[in-house]
């Protein structure tokens, strides 16, 4: 009986070593994730996404961001800006543009026409205000399709 | 020697338990850097003054509600302790935190007695409350410099351990001293002399008349000195906190409380007690409520409830043995559960102007320790009782177990989560396209950037890649 009423414990207590053996190791529960700079930027990372640019990744590269977080069924190679945008993060987008991003008016045009299926006032807000008027997005794919992908 | 073996080896595995237990845990709490509310404002005031004792004098004068002077205190001298040693700050703040959780696992460990195998499947049971409360994981994630609820919980628990033992000529010093300590860094530090009080009253033996009567002369001159220093306690409106399903600011607290604000002290009370006993109201918010409005009642809340309901009961049942027995019976046990019952009555007590977790995170220690005392009893109990009951009870106490052992494996989930979320509000401190905003005082300046690097540098685990379901079942 005493060691039934005990085997949560027991469970949790082998599990904690468990842990504790892979920290040693490197590893253990649900260790920091190896990402890069888009990534950082689609898992709303932004501590991540600036330690990266510190340590040399180019916030003008596009990078490979897993199945999952941006798309659903494939892989995807993007922009950090155009990771913000489709993570309908204002908050990263300053922040990559602040830290050494730039846009230039082909790239703005691509990132306000995938606002547009992502929508998030504050990055329009931003978007808005580098260009005047609607975009034209005749003609642009996605980066964030399948046929858009870097 | 059989019985000395056996004690031994209980106390041994006890011990075994509790360390590897918190060993990840101490981990996951280390990797939370240090955070920007409530910590880079005093940091940088302790670095920035002039000598300790002007830090001293100018802490008195921070607020007019608060009488906090070791907060800052504690501070200068971990800068002064990481520039002398060349460590990283988030090595010497971080690492106090995570020093502090070993103190309370250790001082539980002490005040548990664990003695043999009845006493270690009790021990299995209530270290899991202890770990899994949500009051103990409110004061893990407390975002001061120095975890001062922690600090408060140890000095309490201190007491609690000296009471249990045989009666020394130092427990008086010792007592007064931990309840300086304890008022110093925050005014719920007042815990400290309710325990001495309870404990006392409730007949254990390390508290005598001498320390009861020193440590009110000295709680007494605490609030003489505040008196003096124009301190007021603050009224409802100084905080915000919940009512019914919402949360409400300070400013809407006083509107439609401040005139009146005695139903709502009461409620306030009431709901500090219950959150201990039912893990509900959180803050004051009863999330029940909402999930019945909303039709759907969160995972988590049910895991968090049914744990806490069932563990309650027991402690009721072994509350009842005091209507049968006389005083002058009353074991040591007896006495124990009695002083650590009305700690954590009173502690609710403390909640009558606003509901945090962390204020009644004192509490939570000491229905931790009355979960053991309640647990060892029914555990020695069972052999008394017909089969069928017996077993339903073992049934009943591993269920309530696997609950709280899940509800403690969800405290490495929200610390990884708070990990993520501190290490990003430093990416709003200094930033580069507000560089005007930026602290002109080069001592500010250098501290504020050493504290971002250091945070920014730390890599922690995005949300992303935690199990999705995290949320539903470990953060109300």
């Amino acid at each position: 009986m005493r060691i039934a009423i005990a085997a949560p414990c027991i469970v949790l207590t082998v599990t904690s070593a468990w842990w504790t053996v892979g920290l040693a190791t490197g590893g253990g529960l649900w260790p920091s994730d190896d990402v890069t700079l888009p990534e950082a930027v689609a898992t709303r990372n932004n501590a991540e996404a600036l330690r990266l640019i510190h340590h040399g990744a180019d916030p003008n590269r596009a990078g490979r961001v897993r199945d999952g977080f941006l798309t659903n069924g494939y892989a995807i190679d993007v922009l950090p800006v155009e990771a913000a945008v489709a993570a309908q993060r204002a908050d990263t987008l300053r922040m990559l543009l602040a830290n050494g991003a730039i846009v230039d008016a082909r790239e703005l045009r691509v990132l306000r026409c995938l606002e547009q299926s992502r929508h998030d006032s504050g990055v329009r807000e931003m978007l808005d205000a580098r260009a005047a008027g609607e975009p034209d997005c005749t003609g642009i794919s996605l980066p964030t399709d399948r046929t858009g992908s870097r | 020697m059989l019985e000395v073996a056996g004690r031994s080896k209980a106390t041994l595995l006890s011990l075994v338990i509790a360390a590897l237990i918190t060993i990840p845990l101490a981990n996951s709490l280390y990797r939370v850097p240090i955070q920007v509310s409530d910590s880079l404002e005093p940091i940088v005031v302790a670095a920035k003054a002039d000598s300790t004792i002007s830090l001293l004098k100018e802490s008195i004068r921070f607020s007019p509600t608060t009488l906090r002077p070791s907060r800052y205190l504690q501070a200068r001298w971990l800068i002064e302790l990481a520039e002398k040693t060349r460590v990283t700050y988030t090595a010497v703040f971080r690492g106090v935190h995570v020093a502090l959780l070993f103190v309370l696992v250790a001082l539980f460990f002490l005040a548990t007695r664990v003695r043999d195998w009845t006493d270690l499947t009790a021990f299995s049971v209530a270290f899991l409350v202890l770990l899994g409360i949500h009051t103990f994981a409110a004061m893990l994630f407390e975002a001061f410099p120095v975890n001062h609820y922690a600090e408060v919980g140890a000095c309490a628990l201190a007491v609690f351990v000296l009471a249990q033992r045989a009666p020394r000529w130092y427990v008086p010093i010792v007592a007064c001293a931990l309840l300086v300590i304890a008022l110093s860094v925050i005014e719920s530090g007042a815990i400290v002399w309710l325990t001495v009080v309870c404990c006392a009253a409730a007949g254990m033996p390390g508290i005598k008349r001498s320390t009861v009567i020193s440590t009110t002369m000295l709680f007494g001159g605490y609030l003489l000195i505040r008196d003096q220093l124009g301190i007021v306690s603050p009224g409802v409106g100084g905080h915000g906190s919940g009512y019914g399903a919402a949360f409400y600011s300070a400013e809407e607290l006083a509107q439609r409380f401040g005139a009146h604000p005695v139903g709502f002290m009461i409620y306030n009370v009431v709901g500090g007690l219950a959150s201990l006993l039912f893990s509900e109201p959180r803050n004051g918010v009863y999330s029940l409520l909402v999930s019945w409005r909303a039709g759907a009642i969160h995972p988590v809340v049910t895991v968090n409830v049914l744990s806490s309901l069932a563990t309650t009961i027991v402690l009721v049942w072994y509350a009842t043995r005091y209507a049968h027995i006389r005083r002058a019976d009353w074991s040591d046990a007896d006495r124990a559960f009695l002083a650590a019952a009305v700690v954590f009555l009173a502690n609710a007590a403390l909640t009558a102007v606003y509901i945090k977790d962390e204020i009644i995170s004192v509490g939570g220690l000491f229905y931790a320790v009355c979960t053991f005392i309640a647990v060892r009893a029914l555990i020695a109990s069972l052999p008394e009782k017909r089969a069928p009951l017996a077993s339903a009870l073992c049934l009943f106490l591993a269920a309530d177990a696997a609950l709280w052992a899940f509800r403690v494996a969800g405290v490495h989930y929200q610390l990884r989560y708070d990990a993520f979320k501190t290490r990003n509000d430093w990416v709003e401190v200094l930033r580069e396209d507000k560089r005007d905003d930026w602290p002109h005082d080069t001592r500010e300046l250098a501290v504020t950037q050493r504290l971002r690097t250091e945070a920014i540098e730390r890599k922690t685990t995005s949300p992303s890649f935690l199990p999705r379901k995290g949320d539903a079942y470990w953060v109300e």
